[in-house]
């Protein structure tokens, strides 16, 4: 059975820098989507997902299992995401064309696939910052609405809202096709 | 509920981005690195050095009792900065007696052994001590005479007044430079009072980061509400550094999205 992130990080707070390395794979993909998706700038996002680990790093003696990992993990990256949007005035960039969509393998569903998933991003693209974020943690770092709610420092039903408002635009981008 | 397979199954299709290669070995680089630096021992240092601590502590504290007792020093001199527009009663009495105005003049040269406020608070003091603290509160500094031509008051006699040294200038150790700030000020006093504020203020701010996550909030909340908003940045951005996790109030956040 695998050792649990908690564990891990607190062994890498003894000194385990394998530990880390476990937890670091565990986590890097989810973490960089969230970020990416959210700032939609690549070498900002790069920079801030570099950051967030930092901290995690920084943090490694102190750290305290008050929550789970993941949720303390993605407060941080939330955080870091709250002062770069005020950095800049609070104006979202667009997403990157290249980040739209990869062409899938089969060439015979490559156009509808493609425009499916055209859809879904544009749609993910066109949510509020708020309710893109919810939707973003629920589905990469697979947190519940309460942790979506301690995440982003905002109440439960505020989070609740959020994320269902979300799903709601998503599913109609999505039925469009 | 939120969830949705669909929508869900659709989201996992979209491309799988992962960090670049340079930023994993940045990161993995990085917790090598701090993984080999050792923490604090856990063990108490046995022999000499268990004194260290003790010894440390002891010094902190010794260096914490004095800066306090030197800064409360410092405070009743402010006080003293705007005791001469709050002694109008004792400057009535000065004319109503001013035949024995000058013997007291004279006497007011040779300083007080005896502290001020303790006199102040006596109501059956003497004549003449009611006197000097009614030329010495009447009286103020040097540069303040030059600062203010027109004094509000009646003009003390002109030989008198300028040979008379104020014991703020003697006693209280005010620093050059305040004086100077006072009497650049049409009320010397206040200027004084609210540079020292403004000072002790941001000394506030700097001393939240010691402070508990709520009265930090507190004081950066204060800050917003005083329209210093820059220093308010900074310390939220400072607080969100050592509280990541920290569920910061929606009124305060609030604040700085509608800036």
């Amino acid at each position: 059975m695998e050792a649990p992130d908690e564990e891990l990080m607190l062994a890498y707070g003894r000194g385990d820098a394998g530990a880390f390395e476990t937890l670091y794979k565990r986590h890097r993909g989810g973490l960089y989507r969230f970020v990416l998706r959210a700032i939609k700038q690549r070498a900002v996002a790069e920079e801030l997902f570099q950051e967030a680990w930092i901290r995690v790093i920084e943090a490694r003696s102190r750290y305290a299992p008050q929550a789970r990992f993941t949720t303390w993990l993605y407060t941080i990256a939330h955080n870091l995401l709250v002062d770069h949007w005020r950095r800049k005035g609070l104006t979202l960039v667009q997403l990157d064309e290249e980040e739209l969509v990869a062409a899938p393998d089969n060439p015979a569903r490559q156009a509808e696939a493609r425009e499916a998933l055209a859809r879904l991003a544009q749609a993910i693209e066109a949510l509020p910052a708020a309710q893109r974020e919810a939707f973003l943690l629920h589905e990469e770092a697979g947190l519940t609405v309460a942790e979506i709610a301690k995440v982003t420092g905002s109440g439960e039903e505020a989070a609740k809202s959020r994320l269902r408002y979300a799903m709601a635009k998503l599913k109609a981008a999505v039925d469009d096709g | 509920m939120a969830d949705d397979p669909k929508i869900s199954q659709r989201y996992r299709e979209l491309p799988r981005e992962e960090p670049p290669r340079h930023v994993d070995q940045a990161i993995l680089a990085a917790a090598r690195r701090a993984a080999e630096t050792r923490p604090a021992p856990l063990v108490v240092p046995s022999g000499r050095r268990r004194w260290y601590f003790p010894l440390a502590a002891a010094a902190v504290i010794v260096l914490a009792v004095a800066v306090t007792m030197h800064v409360e020093r410092q405070q009743p001199d402010v006080e003293m900065a705007e005791a001469p527009v709050a002694a109008p009663p004792l400057a009535r009495e000065e004319q109503a007696a001013p035949a024995q105005a000058p013997a007291a003049k004279r006497e007011s040269f040779t300083p007080d052994p005896k502290p001020a406020p303790s006199q102040e608070r006596a109501p059956a003091a003497t004549t003449d001590s009611r006197e000097l603290r009614a030329q010495r509160d009447n009286a103020p500094p040097v540069e303040l005479q030059k600062a203010q031509p027109a004094p509000a008051s009646p003009a003390p006699p002109p030989a008198a007044a300028p040979a008379l040294p104020s014991r703020q200038d003697v006693v209280s150790g005010m620093r050059e430079s305040e004086r100077k700030e006072a009497a650049a000020k049409p009320q010397a006093g206040v200027g004084v009072a609210g540079a020292m504020r403004q000072r002790s203020a941001a000394a506030a701010a700097d001393t939240f980061a010691t402070a508990s996550p709520e009265q930090w909030l507190q004081g950066i909340d204060d800050l917003k509400r005083q329209g210093r908003h820059d220093e308010a940045e900074k310390q939220l951005a400072e607080f969100r550094k050592r509280y990541p996790d920290y569920r910061i109030p929606e009124a305060i956040t609030e604040k700085f999205e509608k800036r």
